[in-house]
């Protein structure tokens, strides 16, 4: 039986995502860096200890990306670094995927005025403009130390609306379609109803809005550090763009130009392997765009 | 016409949740706004910092021990007669910074949106056209790149390449400090030069998203039966691209034209901070930096209204040019 379901989730999930290019792509250079963010750390070590007489040295075989304004190595830091950003993206897709099947299942359930308030608030949270909002919230923890699992809250309370909305979409056109009803009349408790009947439904809706996801939770986890919740992490990747850019004046000085140059370079790689493996399972998933490539 | 009562009426309450929301939060700020004023004064006439910031409160006209929900009464209240506050910091009322910084924000983003819509209309059409090829496979691969890169990294890279390295564009404001407003040409060209950075760091990620959604939506239209239809029936290939499959493709993305000019109101925060430009993310920018709660929380409400609008008049447009949405 475990076997089956194995090989089952295999051919659901894992060969479509092999077979479409840009998926494959994706999941490579996804996987390169979850690599970096899993053994990484155990293979690099890191000193982040000033030694202001190798300030921003040029990229050599010894400092591969060169070292920063406190003559520390650049690439120690984003390899240690890696392991935040991608665990506070995982981690802040997981919760956003959670919060919006939930609310998105009690919307569809609900009736009356309880259901149409749950509406709103979804409504609410799509049209916040999320910058700003980030921006407040910056300022809000900026003195506080916030842990892995605190900022990933942060993060998706601006990424789990979407989801609800289509979720609620979904189970208010199952809701009456006859093995519900039939479930209903057998007395089958509405656990059993939302959590056997409907969700295996909503399954592939919500694998793919993880996946389309994760761009916008790393940007907006990056993007959370560079606006100054700095107490985090200082190998976080946004906290290294915003060290390099503001603290160290990096691009200020020409010798400099390397430091933010490589931190830019990893975040965009990140997220452009995000960007692919979405577009790759939208196409997979989404028999409307499927066949044009 | 039911339809469209219930829609505002949906949308007020929807408003409504969202500024409470973000007053709470505002409120919640940590920092006293009457702070920097409070050491100066400490400073400057040598008494006790508490005296000092009662001093300052009584200044910026700032009650610290009014109950929260007073003064959410009296947002609200003041909002419903078009009334956005008052800023502790600036000492005037948010309406007339709004008035002050609304008109370069607009310009900006309206600008911004309509080039690279345009732009973005073109590539997208012309690349799903040429589907497979390499014209194609540069298009919609740079685009992706594009999107790959943060917004506000776009900015700060745009900034400090052109401004700050190449120094062809100012490194801020709107126009030059030394320079009066007027309808000039000399004072016109200079407002254009003043806003190529904010501009092009708008239009890029636009122009990107633009091309990709159009490139997306022509390829599903092409594979539609009228498209065969109008090819079996000798049809000019230039006839079909432009008529039935350009506009066609075209039109669903007219209707979120007006949420992405809504979007771009909040958008623009980072911009407009990244370069000093003095619109209301400017400004908004500003009100946090100096705790200045009345001008956060009417700038926000500002903001969330503009995009409440623009969803609403999307939802219109949209079921105007689509015969198959129809207002119930």
């Amino acid at each position: 039986m475990r076997k089956k379901r194995f090989s089952n989730f295999f051919y659901d999930y894992v060969q479509p995502l092999i077979s479409n290019k840009k998926s494959l792509a994706g999941s490579i250079i996804l996987l390169f860096f979850i690599l970096m963010a899993t053994i990484g750390p155990m293979i690099v070590p890191l000193n982040m200890n000033s030694d202001f007489a190798n300030r921003y040295q040029r990229p050599s075989l010894q400092h591969p990306f060169g070292t920063d304004y406190f003559g520390v190595d650049i690439f120690q830091q984003i390899v240690h670094g890696s392991r935040s950003v991608i665990s506070l993206t995982l981690l802040a897709s997981l919760f956003a995927v959670i919060i919006g099947t939930v609310v998105g299942v009690a919307r569809g359930y609900l009736e009356g005025i309880s259901g149409k308030l749950l509406d709103a608030i979804i409504t609410v949270f799509l049209v916040i403009p999320s910058f700003p909002a980030l921006l407040i919230l910056a300022a809000i923890f900026a003195d506080t130390k916030l842990n892995t699992v605190e900022v990933a809250l942060i993060v998706a309370i601006w990424l789990w609306a979407p989801l609800a909305k289509q979720v609620a979409a979904q189970v208010l056109t199952v809701k009456s379609r006859e093995f519900v009803e039939a479930s209903r009349m057998l007395n089958m408790g509405l656990g059993y109803i939302l959590f056997s009947d409907i969700a295996k439904l909503l399954i592939p809706y919500i694998f793919v809005n993880f996946v389309t996801q994760l761009k916008s939770a790393m940007e907006f986890s990056i993007g959370l550090m560079f606006l100054g919740l700095a107490k985090f992490d200082p190998t976080h990747w946004g906290v290294m763009l915003n060290y390099a850019l503001y603290q160290a004046g990096a691009l200020y000085t020409p010798k400099g130009f390397h430091y933010p140059f490589f931190v830019i370079l990893n975040i965009v790689l990140l997220i452009y392997g995000g960007i692919l493996l979405a577009q790759g399972i939208e196409e997979v998933f989404n028999p409307k765009l499927r066949g044009h490539e | 016409m039911k339809y469209v009562v219930d829609r505002v009426l949906y949308l007020i309450v929807v408003l409504l949740i969202a500024i409470s929301g973000v007053f709470v939060l505002v409120n919640k700020m940590p920092g006293d706004p009457a702070y920097g004023l409070a050491v100066s004064i400490a400073q400057q006439r040598n008494m006790e910092m508490e005296r000092a910031l009662e001093i300052a409160h009584k200044l910026m006209g700032i009650d610290p021990h009014e109950p929260l929900i007073v003064r959410y009464w009296r947002f609200i209240s003041n909002l419903l007669k078009g009334n956005f506050g008052y800023s502790s910091f600036y000492q005037t009322s948010v309406n007339e910074i709004i008035a002050k910084a609304l008109p370069w924000t607009l310009f900006v983003i309206s600008l911004a949106t309509l080039v690279s819509f345009l732009v973005g209309i073109y590539l997208g059409s012309f690349a799903a056209q040429k589907r497979g090829t390499i014209i194609d496979l540069v298009i919609s691969g740079i685009a992706s790149i594009i999107q790959a890169i943060p917004p506000f990294v776009l900015a700060v890279l745009i900034l400090f390449i052109f401004a700050v390295r190449l120094r062809v564009i100012p490194l801020g404001g709107a126009y030059p400090v030394d320079m009066e407003p007027s309808f000039s040409l000399s004072f016109i060209l200079k407002v254009i030069h003043h806003a190529l950075g904010p501009m092009f760091a708008t239009a890029i990620p636009q122009m990107a998203a633009w091309t990709l959604a159009m490139r997306g939506n022509t390829s599903q239209i092409m594979e539609e039966d009228y498209i065969r239809f109008a090819q079996a029936r000798g049809l000019k290939d230039s006839v079909i691209a432009n008529k039935y499959i350009k506009n066609n493709a075209m039109l669903p993305l007219i209707a979120s034209l007006a949420i992405a000019i809504g979007y771009m109101l909040g958008g623009h925060t980072l911009v407009e901070s990244i370069f000093n430009y003095p619109g209301i993310g400017f400004y908004f920018g500003k009100a946090i930096a100096v705790r200045d709660f009345g001008l956060l929380t009417g700038l926000f409400s500002l903001i969330v209204i503009g995009v409440i609008v623009a969803t609403f008049i999307a939802e219109i447009v949209y079921a105007l040019i689509d015969p198959r949405v129809k207002l119930k």
